[in-house]
């Protein structure tokens, strides 16, 4: 008998193996490479990669960033208007600086974000669409530059989810998406 | 009564003969693996009563906690159950694992003793931290990611626990070692080697463990004057993902003792199994990465080679235990003409003793739940549906709640019998208990998989249906959150019954005589044909159902992904 509790009799690495153990681990190895691939093929063809630069910055030196933003966009009733296609957003506890933000359907914008205190998170969806969502990670140090084009108009809420205190669950802000 | 727990009818040397598994076991050894367990079960009703608090917060219809309270709580249910529910028992399991199975004395008893102590004065004193954070300190939940900063007694808890555990685990080093020298040319059986496996994952945990927190304490006490939170998260991620690294390959080697000792399976090949162990040794460590994809400061070719290439090594090794171990079964009952039909070995199965069926579902819902899922949140681009929502919680419910702990609960009502060797009180219902938990808990977990992806319901809130200054909420997920609510009391309430069984059983049951309830295992012998030629189909066609759930879900997030704007 083949006991896992007593150790194995004779030698055990040219033992037999059962066809349809080897056969499923050759499936397996098929289906870990396919996994592999899909994400390769996926940061070439897709459209989702949370691939950008990364910069150092000192919250001082990125809170002027979101001001200058602010600044140069048009302020209006529904938010911030910007100038080109740079946008600057930036959470603290406990609340987010930079939006809301109005944007234009279809353009690509280059959004700049970052933290000015702990580490927050940046998780986007449409209001009429929660099941189209998706989060980021934010981190006070590090400015991180992702594009992004939004096809359907709508109001983006976003919310904070990564716990950065008692306030957390209050931190909000929105991307207007206009035609 | 006390006394009488540790007792067992030990000859002169100190070493009884088991009547189930033939082991001989050193006194000292059962004793601290009792010791470990009772322990760990202590931990386990902590972690269960702030679970009740965790759940009538986020189900909002009761919505019990104020925020503060509610994360301080949250971050109680995480330590207990996540590190000292399963360390504890994880311990214990090496000195089975070791010693035990090995038929040697516990080395080094005094060391034991040692890493006891300070193990069990590190949980009293991160539990009385936790109950007691409050400003400018902040709850850790699990992860104290810096710079928030969390009570200095938490920081220094965590350090000696992870330093008791590594003392704890030395006296299992030893074991394998004196038998090594010992008897150079024997290899160690299965279960010895997957707990060796363990012990080394679970020192390069610890070791990551420590390279966080000293530093971190450092810098909360005022020694340090920054701390770096990208530096933080990869550090942190070698113990926090480490430490569940250990629960995988624990429970796995507790898988293959379990369904032998109580269901008759063999070992298919001894060849195939200890290298997939090896694979874990060297690949699984990875993982840790899938916490970071949704991060800034890392590169995606970085993100990509760590979660895939080389993670996949470890996912080859689940999937070849997801066959070898049912495979084991089916070959070990169709050997004695136990079940010929395509099932038949399974339905004959002891599923009335509450340690077969716990093992057999957690294999079950920790392959379909727990694995599948960690594969997809660990795919780059999929992670950004995934990250930070309730459905990671989901995940590692699934892993962790319907894989672990659902063994570990078998575990103890073995240990209850073979070790402490007493009847299980309430047999009817310590029957139903795996059905019953596992059942409601399954439902709890894909309820919060569901609430992630498709409502984005973010995890660590105290309230999503009213979110303070804004008009917007998540009120479209409210009948998801019912079912999830009821589940989850059900839930508990089979966790509170597996409490009041072992307790109640150590304290009220009869004397018994373990070969009464469970098959000796040298019964377990069979026509005497070489076990890799047994048919194994049935455990064939269970693979490839799961392959094909695995798929479909694969192409379902992907599905889902493709529907965002773009990002990137
Ligand atoms: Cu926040």
């Amino acid at each position: 008998m083949s006991s896992p509790i007593h150790s194995p009799q004779g030698n055990w690495w040219i033992a037999g193996v059962s066809v349809l153990e080897k056969t499923w681990i050759r499936i397996s190895v098929v289906w870990c490479l396919l996994l592999f691939a899909s994400m390769i093929v996926w940061a070439s063809y897709g459209k989702q990669n949370q691939a950008g630069p990364t910069y150092r910055v000192s919250t001082t030196e990125f809170m002027q960033k979101v001001q200058a933003f602010k600044k140069a966009g048009t302020q209006t009733e529904d938010g911030i208007i910007p100038a080109d296609e740079h946008i600057y957003v930036a959470a603290a506890r406990f609340s987010f600086d930079g939006f809301p933000v109005v944007l234009q359907a279809g353009k690509q914008y280059q959004v700049h974000m970052s933290s000015y205190d702990v580490q927050h998170g940046l998780s986007v969806r449409p209001e009429h669409a929660l099941s189209k969502q998706m989060s980021l990670q934010l981190l006070p140090g590090y400015e991180w530059v992702l594009p992004m084009k939004f096809d359907e108009p709508g109001v983006y809420h976003v919310v904070c989810n990564e716990f950065c205190g008692v306030g957390h669950r209050t931190m909000h802000g929105s991307f207007i998406v206009r035609r | 009564m006390i006394k009488e727990l540790f007792t067992n009818d030990y000859g002169p040397d100190g070493f009884r003969t088991c009547s189930v598994t033939g082991m001989r076991i050193d006194r000292t050894a059962e004793n601290f693996v009792k010791v470990f367990g009772l322990t760990a079960v202590v931990a386990l009703v902590v972690g269960g009563i702030s679970a009740i608090l965790v759940v009538l917060t986020r189900w909002e219809v009761v919505g019990l906690l104020g925020p503060a309270d509610f994360y301080n709580w949250l971050s109680v249910h995480a330590w207990n159950l996540l590190i000292f529910w399963m360390v504890f028992m994880e311990v214990a399991i090496l000195y089975v694992g070791g010693p035990m199975v090995l038929g040697r004395k516990l080395p080094a008893p005094k060391l034991a003793m040692v890493g006891y102590v300070l193990m069990l004065g590190a949980a009293i004193g991160i539990n009385w931290a936790l109950m007691t954070t409050s400003a400018p300190d902040h709850a850790p939940v699990l992860t104290s990611y810096a710079p928030l900063p969390s009570s200095e007694w938490f920081y220094l808890g965590a350090i000696v626990f992870i330093l008791g555990t590594v003392i704890a685990a030395l006296p299992f080093f030893a074991a394998i070692w004196q038998e090594k020298v010992e008897n150079p040319n024997r290899s160690l059986p299965l279960v010895a080697f997957g707990a060796f496996i363990t012990a080394i994952i679970a020192v390069e945990a610890l070791l990551g463990g420590l390279i966080t927190y000293i530093p971190t304490y450092m810098w909360r006490i005022g020694l340090l004057e920054h701390i770096d939170a990208a530096w933080y998260r990869q550090m942190y991620w070698i113990v926090g993902h480490g430490s569940q690294q250990i629960n995988l390959a624990a429970m796995i080697t507790v898988w293959y003792f379990l369904t032998h000792v109580v269901g008759g399976a063999e070992v298919v090949s001894e060849k195939v199994s200890r290298s997939a162990f090896i694979l874990y040794l060297f690949f699984i460590n990875m993982g840790a990465a899938h916490h970071l994809m949704a991060d800034p400061a890392l590169a995606a070719s970085w993100k990509v080679w760590n979660t895939s290439y080389a993670a996949y090594g470890a996912v080859l090794a689940s999937m070849i235990h997801a066959f070898a171990i049912p495979a084991g079964l089916e070959a070990g009952r169709r050997k004695r003409g136990a079940g010929k039909s395509l099932f038949g070995w399974l339905w004959s199965s002891p599923w009335s003793n509450p340690v077969f069926s716990a093992v057999i579902f957690s294999i079950i819902l920790f392959g379909f739940m727990g694995g599948i899922t960690g594969v997809l949140m660990g795919q780059m681009q999929l992670n950004l549906a995934w990250h930070n929502t309730w459905a990671t919680v989901g995940h590692f419910h699934a892993t962790v709640v319907l894989g672990t702990t659902m063994t570990f609960m078998g575990l103890v009502f073995f240990v209850i019998q073979t070790m402490f060797r007493k009847e299980l009180i309430m047999a009817p219902l310590a029957k139903i208990q795996p059905w019953f938990y596992s059942g409601f808990m399954a439902l709890t977990t894909l309820m919060m998989m569901y609430l992630g992806i498709l409502y984005g319901i973010p995890r660590r809130h105290a309230s999503v249906m009213n979110i303070p200054g804004t008009d917007f909420n998540f009120a479209a997920a409210e009948p998801l959150f019912v079912v999830f609510g009821i589940a989850a009391l059900l839930a508990i309430a089979g966790g509170i019954l597996f409490a009041l069984i072992s307790v109640g059983s150590l304290l009220f049951g009869n004397r018994l005589d373990p070969s009464t309830v469970f098959r000796p295992t040298h019964s377990w012998q069979g026509d005497g044909s070489p076990v890799h030629l047994q048919s194994m189909r049935g455990t064939f066609a269970f693979t490839l159902i799961f392959l094909a759930v695995f798929v479909i879900a694969y192409v379902l997030n992907w599905y889902l992904l493709s529907r965002l704007w773009e990002i990137g």
